[in-house]
């Protein structure tokens, strides 16, 4: 069946990439098309359907036996999601692991995951949301490793502030510590020069964490006293407190209202007193006598639930009051009647001129119920059209579809931030186990010159106990009950631990490697006969020697802290386990899946421009992390929304030629 | 249904003793009525009832005193060998709100006594409020 109707632009995805464009796109009054792989019930326009969905979340997620981060979340057969309970070690080259939709060929099992789902990744992810460092965007220059963006950070610095602007993001700009500055001034120079002088973020600082507290406290006297040694040399360890996504109180200096397209310069603009009207469909101008202050977003149900974060310490995976982003609320803001979302319906194929390279089409295959083995195929037609289905999802799109493939990086250069994870017991009680996943990092090692030896990490503190690497405080209880310890020996003894647990994680950055791809192969598909991502994966010496430095870096301030080591690393404590220079390491995924169809400047080696549309198809956009060359130590989201604001006004500049 | 009540004051005295906390905190969870009838029908019954029965008998015997009692639950109650582990798995239920591996119910995962010994409040229920985490928790101020 051929559904004729042409759409200005078809997007495929709901995830915030989607979002962003579905929002920006309709709000200039182009017609949209969404297609969404996910269920229904999802996406509800209705406050109350959509109130009663999340709730069935939450009490999904509240019956979980492990709280992973898509437990709350339903896992279709026909568009099933990658799920970290999946991994497995893979036993030798030609015997992939194949239990989860991933097919994991190896040598090493990838450790990340999403959601496909209504809103996407976004649901369940942390909302950390540092920007990229300006030195990041050329590591092949500066340091000889990966390659250098074709843009640079001065020219994503309008679509940052975009992006922070549309998640709501809360911090302290002059909290954010630059590791190349050696004093105050050089700090505030730089903080000057990169977000500009006056430059706030929409919502205060979230109060960090009183473990964040103990913990820097007995790091700044370790500083002065007895600083931690890096080959050689005494380095005193600095800490950013870390912007995001969540709601806190408004900052009063914060400008900006909304984000509108200006037909007559052919951009977006942040605007200060004009702003989108809902009512009218148009730009129109604030009240006069109106003293603007930016006001949170809510709960796509209620916007007064969740105007500030409540301390759920559920981030990952749900927050229940959403005071935290989703891509939902960028959603739910597009021109209704501009954007037609079709659900459980799942993108196949992109088909193509082979003379032109126009696409002409978006096959997706509509199933009628969850698992259902019936569906309908279709095919979705628009003047432009965009893949915002996340990383793997895009470059299987791709791979299957035979386009944009033209430089054979499609599905290379897959990333992630490979997680260290260093877990001990205070000297005294941090209290963990509350608040957001994390409010401070440790960034001295986010940049220098060690890494044309090896990665940069970021180093978040974590508020959540050892939750992640070994399942506390249910260990905590188990390893207590396999000692017999009962009654109120075991009340006291879990008392006196628990609220001492202190977790790190050294959050490496990987490089872009050509064999670590996504591919794809008729034997693997799934139930209505599209390909499973089949995944080639390893962790290169530039990372392990990572590995070694920041252990060695932690062994030191535990040690120095008086904090009692407990991290042990074994084959059996996660899949992903690496030998170096006789030791072995265990790394755990980030969740941010990286570079499968990167940017670059020449279609020699890149999929897409620096405007995110493919070389090889001119009405082609891909959005997401799949575009970033490579990944920095930050958080990868907002850097890829503000690269889709950037798409979206390339596409609003090609609809209006 | 009388046996049934007797049974459940048992269950709840030795809760007491295996768990920690008094009989007003395991009460004030809510969840005495579901873990007894977890307790019944999860399980082999004539197991069940001699291990309550053992329990009544310590719990007499030793009336007052806290240190034997706790000496027999040690040998007669807690080893995994005995009542196919019953003594830790009501342990565990109680904590964590799990019976083996699965979740009783939401209520049972909020209710765990684990959260508020570890001085926080269940993840994603009874928030604590805005900036609540940046100070010590309430307990301890
Ligand atoms: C546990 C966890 C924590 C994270 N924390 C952070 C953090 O703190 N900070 C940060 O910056 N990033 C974080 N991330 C990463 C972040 O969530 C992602 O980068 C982001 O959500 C990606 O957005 P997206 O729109 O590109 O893709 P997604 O959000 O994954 O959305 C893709 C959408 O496409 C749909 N879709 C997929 N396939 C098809 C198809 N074939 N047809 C139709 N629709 C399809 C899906 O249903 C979904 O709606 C985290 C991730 C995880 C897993
Ligand atoms: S801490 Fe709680 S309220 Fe705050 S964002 Fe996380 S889950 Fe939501």
């Amino acid at each position: 069946m051929i559904n004729n109707k042409t759409y200005d632009v078809v997007i495929v995805g709901s995830g915030i990439s989607g979002a962003v464009m579905a929002k920006t796109l309709t709000q200039a009054g182009k017609t949209v098309l969404l297609l969404e792989a996910g269920l229904t019930a999802g996406i509800s326009l209705d406050r109350n359907g959509d109130y009663q969905n999340y709730v069935d979340y939450l009490n999904t997620f509240y019956i979980a036996s492990a709280k992973v981060p898509n437990s709350p979340y339903p896992n279709i057969k026909d568009a099933p999601s990658i799920d970290v309970l999946d991994m497995q070690p893979i036993s030798g080259p030609n015997s992939p692991s194949t239990s989860g939709y991933l097919v994991q060929a190896g040598p090493l099992p990838f450790a990340s995951d999403c959601l496909r789902g209504p809103g996407g990744t976004t649901l369940h992810w942390l909302g950390s949301t540092p920007r990229m460092l300006p030195n990041d965007f050329k590591m092949k220059t500066l340091y000889g490793q990966g390659v250098d963006w074709p843009i640079s950070y001065e020219d994503l610095m309008p679509y940052y502030e975009m992006a922070e602007l549309e998640i709501g993001v809360s911090g302290n700009v002059n909290d954010i510590h630059w590791p190349e500055a050696s004093n105050k001034q050089e700090q505030v120079e730089l903080t000057n020069k990169f977000y500009g002088k006056d430059y706030v973020f929409p919502m205060e600082e979230i109060p960090t964490s009183y473990i964040d507290g103990v913990f820097t406290k007995l790091v700044a006297e370790v500083n002065t006293k007895n600083p931690v040694k890096v080959s050689g040399k005494d380095t005193k360890i600095k800490f950013s407190t870390t912007p995001q996504g969540r709601n806190s109180v408004p900052n009063k200096q914060y400008p900006y209202r909304d984000i509108t397209w200006d037909s007559k310069t052919k951009k977006l603009v942040l605007q200060k007193d004009k702003y989108w009207c809902p009512e009218t469909k148009e730009v129109v101008d604030s009240p006069l006598d109106e003293k603007y202050e930016y006001l949170p977003v809510g709960a796509t149900w209620d916007p007064n639930t969740g105007q500030r974060c409540e301390g759920n310490a559920s981030c990952v995976p749900i927050c229940p009051v959403q005071a935290k982003y989703n891509a939902l609320k960028t959603l739910y803001k597009s021109d209704r009647h501009k954007i037609t979302i079709k659900t459980q319906s799942v993108a196949s194929r992109i088909l193509y001129d082979e003379k032109t390279g126009q696409v002409t089409g978006v096959e997706y295959k509509t199933y009628h119920t969850a698992d259902s083995i019936t569906y309908d195929t279709n095919i979705a037609k628009g003047k432009i059209y965009v893949l915002a289905a996340s990383a793997i999802e895009n470059a299987k799109i791709l791979l299957a579809s035979n386009a944009a493939n033209s430089s054979d990086q499609v599905g290379r250069n897959l990333m992630d931030h490979l997680c260290l994870l260093t877990w001990g017991l205070l000297p005294e009680k941090g209290f963990p186990f509350r608040g957001p996943g994390s409010t401070t990092n440790m960034s001295s090692f986010r940049d220098g010159d060690f890494r044309k030896e090896h990665a940069a990490w970021i180093c978040p503190i974590d508020n959540w106990g050892w939750g992640w690497p070994v399942f506390s405080p249910g260990s905590d209880l188990s390893n207590a009950l396999a000692k017999n310890m009962f009654g109120k020996e075991l009340r006291d003894q879990l008392a006196d631990t628990l609220p001492k647990q202190l977790l790190l994680h050294y959050e490496c950055e990987q490089l872009p490697e050509p064999d670590n791809r996504v591919t794809i192969d008729p034997a693997y598909r799934d139930q209505i006969g599209n390909y499973r991502p089949v995944i080639h994966y390893d962790a290169s010496d530039y990372m392990k020697k990572a590995f070694e430095t920041a252990k060695n870096i932690n062994n030191q301030l535990f040690k120095a802290t008086g904090t009692q080591d407990f991290t042990f690393y074994s084959p059996t404590l996660t899949a992903d386990y690496v030998g170096y220079q006789e030791q072995g390491y265990n790394f755990w995924g980030a969740g941010h899946i990286v570079g499968t169809h990167r940017m670059g400047a020449s279609k020699k080696d890149s999929v897409v421009n620096k405007d995110s549309r493919t070389w090889d198809h001119d009405n082609l956009y891909l959005v997401g992390c799949g575009n970033m060359p490579t990944l920095g130590t930050s958080n990868p989201t907002l850097t890829m929304t503000a690269l889709t604001f950037k798409a979206a006004e390339a596409i609003l500049k090609q609809l209006e030629k | 249904m009388e046996s049934n009540k007797k049974s459940a004051d048992i269950f709840l005295d030795i809760s007491v003793f295996l768990t920690g906390f008094n009989k007003m905190e395991l009460l004030g969870t809510g969840m005495l009525e579901t873990y007894f009838n977890v307790v019944m029908n999860m399980n082999n019954v004539a197991s069940v009832e001699s291990f309550l029965a053992e329990s009544e008998k310590i719990l007499i015997k030793n009336q007052g005193n806290e240190e034997k009692i706790n000496n027999e639950i040690l040998h007669k109650l807690m080893p995994d060998s005995l009542y196919n582990g019953l003594a830790k798995n009501i342990i565990t239920m109680w904590y964590m709100g799990n019976w083996m591996n699965t979740v009783i119910s939401p209520q049972s995962y909020v209710q765990g006594l684990i959260w508020g010994v570890a001085e926080t409040h269940p993840p994603g229920a009874k928030q604590p409020g805005y900036a609540s985490w940046s100070t010590a928790p309430k307990t301890v101020q």
